[in-house]
C-alpha cells in the first residue's frame, strides 16, 4: 500500500511539475531562449491568488480566468518592448537580459510583499479523498486536472489553430515561415505571451500547495528546466513526460534512499540523459 | 604669459581643492571619532531573507535606544551606535568575505555574527584572525564554539537544552509516546537539532523508527510523509525553517499524517509561521531560546523583559520572536561591556565580555569559556488556538500540554 501511495503521490506531483515547466518549454522550444523569470512570473501567479482570496475570499480557481489575460499581455508586451532586441544576439544576451528581468522583478516582489513566506489557506480546507488507503488531497487533485486541462488546451492550440499552426511553423523553420508571410516578431511575442500565461496559471494553482515567497521562484525555475530536458524541448506530451519522470524518479528515491539524495539522484538523471538522449523523451524538431 | 597664469590658476584651484577635501576628510574624521561601528554581515536576500530581516531589526532597535540615550559611554564621553550591514546572499562563503571586508575596509570597532551556525562558524574564522570581539545572535550548536576561539561568543545555549525538557515533558505527559520519527532539514543547526532529539530520545527509552534529512530546497515531502505515516510513530519530530515546516505541515494534513505529539523546530516561534499555517498549527509544541512572556528585570538599556516587548511593538507593530530578542541583546551586551571597558580597546572589551554575568530582558547572560552562554533555561511552548503557550520553564508556565495533531 505504501508503494501505491508513493506511486499515486509521483503522478499527481508530476502534472504539476508538467504545470510549471510548460510555459518554459514552450519559450525555449520557440524562441530559442531560456527565460530565466519564468520562476518569478509562477511566483507572481502565486502572490495574485493569495492577493485576492485575503482580500475577497476569492477561491484561486475562479482567478485562473483573470490570470490567463493579464499574464499574456505582461508577456507579450515583455517580448515585443524588449526581448525582440536581441532575440538574435548570442545566446548569452538573451541569457543576461532574462537574468536581470528575472532580478526586477523578484526584488520587486520582496519589496512589495516582503520576503515572509505566506500560504493561502481555504477556508474551510478542501481535505482529502481515500481509496483503498490511498490518501490523495482533493486541492492537489484538483490543481492536477487544471494543469493537465491547460496542457490539453495548449495542445489543441497548437494543433488546430492558425496562431499555433505559425507558431509550429517558426519552431520548425524560421525562414521558411517569413517566405510563408508569417509574421516572426508577432508570433515571438505571442508565444512569450502564451509562456507567460502558462507560468501565471501554474502560479495560481501552486499557491494551494506551496509557500509563496519571492525566494521560491528558483526553485520552479530548476525544476522546469530540469522537466524540459528530461520531457524534451518545445513538446507538450514532453513536458508532461519530462514532469511524470522527474517526479517518480523523486518519490521513488526519496523512499528507496533517503530525502537527502532524491534531487540529486534527478540531477544525475539529468546528466545521464545530457550525455546519451540529448533531446529529452519526446523532444523533435517541431510539435506534432 | 597665457601659460604662466594657467600654471597659477591651476596652482590655486589645486589647493582649494586639497584644502577642501582635507576640510571634509578632517569633518568626517571626527565624526568618526565620535561614532562605534558595530558590523553586521546579514543574509538580507536570498532564503535565510527573513530570518536576516527580523535580526536586523533587533539591531535597529538597539542601536535606536542607544542613541535616544545619547549614545555609549566610554571614559565619560558618550558614542553614538551605528550599524553597518552587509547582505551576504544566503551564501556562506560570502557571509565569510562580508566579514573581512567590513574589518578591513568598513573599520568597525566590533562584529555581529552571521546568521545560523554554518554561517557564523564560517565567519568566526575572520574575526579571530582579526581579534574582533564577535557576538553571534543566531548560532547554537557546540561545533561554533568548539574552536578554541577567544573573541567569538553566543547569545544561544546549546541544542541539548532545547530537546531535553521537551523529551522529559512528553515522557511525562503523554506516557503512550513510544515511537519517534525525525525529520531534519540538511543544514548545520537543524540537524544537528535533530541529532540532540534522537540522542534525547534514546536517552528517554523512546524508539527511534525514523531519522532521515532532506536536501534544501525540497519542494515536496509526500513520499517521507508517507514512509513516515506506515511506520505509525507517536511522535513526529520536524526541524527546518519556516518555508520547509509550512510545507511539511500542509503536506501532513494532506496525507492524513496525525500523531498525538508533533514537534517542529525552529518554525512555530515565528508569528508568520502561526498566521501561516493557520488552524493546522494548534498543538505543534517547539522550544527556543526565548519567549515574550518572560519576566526579567534586566540591568541592561532595555530593563525589563515587558519593555522590550513594548518597545519591539511600538516600532514594529508586532512582537519579537527570539531570533529579534536575540539580535537586540546582542547589542545590548556589547553596550555594557563597553561601557565597562570604558574603552574601544578591543581586547579590553573581548575581556569584559568573557566576565559579564547579568541579568538583562533577555535572561541571565553568562558565557561559558567557549564563549557560548550557559546561564539560560530555553522555554518550551505548544501553539494552542493559535497562540504560543508556555510549558517551562515552570516559573513562565502559561499552560498544559495539550495531545494530538490532526
Amino acid at each position: 500500500m505504501l508503494a501505491a501511495q508513493i506511486i499515486i503521490n509521483a503522478l499527481v506531483l508530476g502534472c504539476l511539475y508538467a504545470c510549471i515547466a510548460i510555459g518554459f518549454s514552450l519559450v525555449w522550444g520557440v524562441l530559442n531562449v531560456i527565460n530565466l523569470i519564468h520562476g518569478s512570473i509562477i511566483v507572481l501567479g502565486a502572490y495574485l491568488a493569495w492577493g485576492v482570496y485575503q482580500s475577497m475570499a476569492i477561491s484561486p480557481w475562479y482567478v485562473l480566468p483573470v490570470a490567463v489575460p493579464v499574464f499574456f499581455v505582461f508577456g507579450y508586451l515583455l517580448q515585443r518592448l524588449l526581448l525582440n532586441r536581441v532575440l538574435h544576439a548570442p545566446v548569452l544576451v538573451t541569457l543576461t537580459l532574462t537574468f536581470g528581468l528575472d532580478l526586477i522583478l523578484n526584488n520587486a516582489m520582496i519589496y512589495f510583499f516582503k520576503a515572509d513566506y505566506r500560504k493561502l489557506t481555504l477556508k474551510p480546507p478542501m481535505g482529502s479523498v481515500s481509496l483503498f488507503h490511498v490518501v490523495v488531497p482533493v486541492d492537489r487533485l484538483i490543481a492536477t486536472a487544471l494543469a493537465l486541462a491547460l496542457t490539453g488546451l495548449l495542445y489543441l492550440l497548437l494543433r488546430r489553430s492558425r496562431v499555433g499552426r505559425a507558431i509550429v511553423a517558426v519552431r520548425l523553420d524560421r525562414d521558411a515561415a517569413i517566405l510563408m508571410g508569417v509574421d516572426v516578431q508577432s508570433i515571438y511575442a505571442i508565444a512569450f505571451g502564451i509562456g507567460a500565461a502558462l507560468a501565471g496559471c501554474a502560479g495560481v494553482l501552486m499557491a494551494l500547495i506551496f509557500p509563496i515567497s519571492a525566494l521560491t521562484s528558483t526553485s520552479y525555475l530548476d525544476k522546469a528546466f530540469v522537466v524540459c530536458v528530461l520531457g524534451g524541448l518545445g513538446s507538450v506530451s514532453g513536458a508532461l513526460a519530462g514532469g511524470l519522470l522527474l517526479a517518480l524518479v523523486e518519490g521513488i528515491g526519496s523512499a528507496a534512499i533517503g530525502p537527502a539524495y532524491a534531487t540529486t539522484l534527478s540531477f544525475a538523471l539529468l546528466i545521464v540523459f545530457l550525455l546519451f538522449r540529448p533531446q529529452g523523451l519526446l523532444g523533435r524538431k517541431g510539435f506534432e | 604669459m597665457l601659460v604662466s597664469k594657467l600654471i597659477r590658476c591651476s596652482v590655486v584651484l589645486g589647493t582649494a581643492v586639497m584644502a577642501i577635501a582635507s576640510w571634509s576628510a578632517s569633518g568626517s574624521q571626527a565624526r568618526a571619532e565620535d561614532v562605534i561601528r558595530f558590523g553586521a554581515p546579514l543574509p538580507l536576500t536570498g532564503p535565510l531573507a527573513p530570518e536576516g530581516i527580523k535580526q536586523q531589526q533587533g539591531y535597529d532597535l538597539w542601536a535606536e535606544q542607544a542613541n535616544k540615550a545619547g549614545g555609549i559611554s566610554v571614559g565619560g564621553k558618550k558614542y553614538k551606535v551605528e550599524i553597518v550591514y552587509a547582505d551576504y546572499q544566503s551564501n556562506t562563503p560570502r557571509a565569510v568575505q562580508t566579514t573581512e571586508q567590513m574589518i578591513t575596509q568598513d573599520n568597525i570597532n566590533f562584529l555581529f555574527g552571521a546568521f545560523g551556525s554554518g554561517a557564523a562558524k564560517a565567519a568566526s574564522t575572520v574575526s579571530e584572525k582579526y581579534k574582533v570581539p564577535t557576538i553571534a545572535a543566531a548560532a547554537s550548536s557546540s561545533q561554533v564554539y568548539d574552536q578554541g576561539y577567544k573573541y567569538l561568543f553566543g547569545t544561544f545555549t546549546p541544542n541539548d537544552t532545547l530537546t531535553t525538557p521537551l523529551t522529559q515533558i512528553i515522557k511525562a505527559k503523554a506516557p503512550e509516546v513510544k515511537k519517534v520519527a525525525i525529520l531534519a532539514r540538511n543544514d548545520l543547526f537543524p540537524l544537528a537539532i535533530a541529532q540532540e532529539m534522537e540522542k534525547s530520545a534514546k536517552a528517554n527509552g523512546l524508539e527511534v523508527v525514523y531519522f532521515e534529512k532532506y536536501a534544501i530546497g525540497t519542494l515536496d515531502h509526500s513520499a517521507t510523509l508517507s514512509q513516515i505515516k506506515s511506520l505509525d510513530p507517536q511522535w513526529i519530530f520536524v526541524t527546518g525553517y519556516i518555508n520547509d515546516l509550512l510545507l511539511v505541515r500542509k503536506q501532513m494534513v494532506d496525507q492524513e499524517l496525525k500523531a498525538p505529539v508533533v514537534t517542529m523546530i525552529a518554525g512555530p516561534a515565528y508569528q508568520d509561521f502561526i498566521e501561516s499555517a493557520g488552524q493546522t498549527a494548534d498543538n505543534i509544541t517547539s522550544a527556543s531560546w526565548w519567549h515574550p512572556a518572560e519576566r526579567y528585570e534586566g540591568k541592561d538599556i532595555f530593563g525589563t523583559t515587558e519593555n522590550f516587548v513594548k518597545l519591539f511593538h511600538d516600532k514594529y507593530k508586532s512582537d519579537p520572536d527570539y531570533g529579534q530578542a536575540s539580535a537586540a541583546v546582542c547589542g545590548a551586551l556589547f553596550q555594557i561591556a563597553i561601557e565597562r571597558a570604558g574603552s574601544l580597546d578591543r581586547d579590553k572589551v573581548r575581556d569584559e565580555l568573557a566576565k559579564l554575568d547579568v541579568v538583562t530582558f533577555w535572561g541571565p547572560v553568562k558565557f561559558g569559556p567557549n564563549g557560548q552562554i550557559n546561564s539560560l533555561e530555553p522555554p518550551v511552548f505548544q501553539i494552542q488556538g493559535s497562540k504560543p503557550v508556555v510549558l517551562f520553564p515552570q516559573a513562565i508556565k502559561q499552560g498544559e500540554l495539550k495531545l494530538g495533531v490532526n
